[in-house]
């Protein structure tokens, strides 16, 4: 198997295995999003409304918090300054770290999004979409959050400033996906300008997320 | 002069304290004729009355929350690729100050909102990208104060904000790219400005002393950085000799 | 593969990707996002009347009636074809006949618009009232024509 290939499945036996907290931010998603309606009340009209977006919302969060743990358990045990020395260039091992790390946190958000979209009541159309949207925009919030991972790699407790640092930059994302994930709803919205926008955003992100990542892993270590 | 004789913090400390009195009385004056002009001479707007003269202020400090993070991004580029000593001093000093004057843009700019389209906010494509703006410069503050050592804490923030820089041509075109309620540009924009010069020049104005007002505080502010580095020093020292 | 043969082939990958994203944004340029909808948008769409929209244009001349208390009636326009609107409230400086606004609220069954919220839009063009008044009466007037119609 090759060195990357390797790296992948030793990635998703971690983050699946007792201890790597895979489901967790699944199971915070569940919770964030269980939350709203005791916040805005049972009326089923609304949350059928701003279902989507709650649904974004909640994704959004529960890939951040998940994410400040992408580099922090190969700092501590040694294995990232492995990694820096390695021959593999560290752009391409941050992409497959951030790839493992999609499939085990970001997917199951995907999966289980229809199932608490039934809980807002919102209509098989738009559930439809806000998984589509959900499936291609996730990946891009794991790779812009790789750049805080990277950034607060040397902290004890870095999850809140990652958060502080990515959401500004999560923006453009949330903005695209809901408008996207909407739009079946909204009929005069259109749905392709914004699906085909968020899609740029993730292929950029893939893009400049590991590069930037790989950036502040080499320039804060010591 | 190089650049590059300034990168002794010392050589770079007197000159800083030769050009602040200057570029301090400098600004004070300027501002002072500006607003001159913008209460004594500039006339009201033919549609929004004496309501304008926020703009005098809104315009130059929107700029400056622009000029501000550009200098922290070419600032950047120096700590990552020059490895110029006082660059990242120079970023450091100039976040404050570029969310200072981003305050004053999103504040001035919403309470010329209210009486003229009748909301202090709305989520259009330029409020919100300013909006990041805003929060963006309160992340990377955050950030220099989480990070103790401040070779590595100068190194983070350099890659934060060169991927923060997307951000600064969304500010400016978001308002011909979207169906903005803000309007489009007035002064920089192909086909010269669409404002009266009766009202133009006091812009200019209050501009250019804002500017000099901005690097007179971003001078300040990195001076003070480098004291307060040398003190760090000194302490950490000073504790070594305890110690040992 | 070689070091530098694994480099190149990266930065050629970074760049197909780049390109690619940058071709899904120009594809997705031609259909704009817009802050609000045109009265043509809003008459071909016939929308569903619990649907809240935002309405922009311009205020029709001749078409500002005051009802009583503070109720307005006005015709939003962009130049193709109007919309009543009707709006309780208290209206910004700015709005006057001719000028760009945006009004939020929901259609009605006849074809007209309820507004719970209306924003003036400002255009670019700053000049004391002698010169726009001058400029009137020379016929040189452009102002209004832009201000708030969609592009």
């Amino acid at each position: 198997m090759s060195p990357i290939g390797a790296l992948f499945v030793r990635e998703l036996r971690l983050a699946t295995r007792v201890g790597g907290g895979a489901l967790m931010g699944a199971l915070f998603f569940l919770i964030v999003v269980t939350v709203y309606p005791f916040g805005v009340g049972p009326d089923l009209n609304l949350l059928a409304r701003i279902g989507p977006a709650i649904l974004w919302i909640g994704a959004l969060l529960a890939t951040l918090l998940s994410l400040d743990r992408l580099f922090q358990a190969d700092r501590d045990d040694g294995t990232l300054d492995l990694i820096l020395m390695g021959e593999e260039p560290l752009e391409l091992v941050v992409l497959v770290k951030c790839a493992a790390h999609w499939v085990a946190t970001g997917l199951p958000l995907v999966l289980i999004s229809p199932l608490l979209a039934l809980f807002m009541n919102m209509e098989p159309i738009a559930i439809g979409s806000t998984m589509l949207t959900l499936a291609v925009g996730t990946p891009a919030l794991t790779f812009i959050g790789a750049i805080g991972a990277g950034l607060t790699v040397t902290l004890r407790r870095g999850g809140l400033l990652l958060a502080i640092l990515v959401l500004p930059l999560t923006v453009p994302i949330l903005i695209f996906g809901v408008a996207a994930a909407n739009a079946p709803v909204l009929q005069p919205a259109p749905f392709l300008t914004p699906f085909l926008l968020l899609s740029a955003l993730t292929l950029f992100s893939a893009v400049i997320g590991p590069i930037a990542a790989a950036a502040a892993l080499r320039f804060t270590s010591d | 002069m190089a650049l590059i004789d300034y990168a002794n913090p010392t050589r770079f400390l007197g000159l800083v304290e030769k050009l602040l009195p200057w570029l301090g009385a400098l600004a004070a004056l300027l501002i002072a004729v500006g607003l001159g002009l913008v209460f004594g001479i500039a006339p009201d707007d033919y549609q929004q009355g004496a309501t304008v003269k926020i703009m005098f202020i809104h315009v130059p400090a929107a700029w400056l929350s622009m000029f501000g993070y550009s200098i922290m991004a070419a600032s950047s580029l120096g700590t990552l690729i020059w490895r110029h000593p006082l660059a990242d001093v120079s970023a450091k000093a100039a976040a404050p100050v570029g969310a200072a004057f981003t305050f004053v843009c999103l504040v001035t700019g919403s309470l010329w909102g209210k009486p003229m389209w009748g909301t202090w906010w709305e989520w259009d494509a330029r409020l919100t990208s300013v909006l990041v703006l805003f929060i963006m410069y309160l992340g990377l503050i955050a950030l220099w104060q989480t990070l103790e050592d401040p070779i590595k804490a100068g190194r983070a923030a350099a890659v934060l904000t060169l991927v923060g820089i997307v951000n600064i041509p969304i500010i400016k075109f978001s308002v011909d790219w979207w169906n903005t309620l803000h309007q489009p540009a007035s002064v920089f924009r192909l086909g010269g400005p669409t404002i009266h010069p009766s009202m133009l020049w006091p812009l200019l104005v209050t501009a250019l002393g804002f500017t000099v007002l901005f690097v007179t505080l971003h001078l300040m502010a990195m001076r003070n950085e480098i004291l307060r580095r040398r003190i760090r020093t000194l302490r950490m020292l000073q504790a070594s000799a305890v110690a040992g | 593969m070689t070091r530098k043969q694994r480099r190149l082939t990266m930065i050629g990958t970074a760049g197909a990707v780049l390109a690619l994203a940058a071709g899904l944004i120009f594809w997705a340029l031609s259909d704009s996002v817009a802050f609000f909808n045109s009265p043509s948008d809003v008459m071909a769409k016939r929308l569903p009347p619990e649907q809240r929209i935002r309405l922009g244009g311009l205020v029709k001349e001749g078409s500002v009636v005051r009802g009583e208390g503070t109720t307005v009636r006005f015709e939003i326009t962009d130049k193709a074809v109007s919309i009543p609107v009707t709006y309780t409230g208290i209206l910004p400086d700015l709005f006057r006949e001719g000028q760009g606004v945006v009004a939020e609220g929901r259609m009605t069954g006849e074809g007209s618009f309820r507004a719970d919220h209306v924003l003036a839009k400002h255009d670019e063009n700053y000049m004391p009232k002698e010169v726009a008044d001058s400029l009137k009466a020379q016929g040189h007037w452009q102002g209004d024509k832009g201000a708030g119609a969609p592009k």
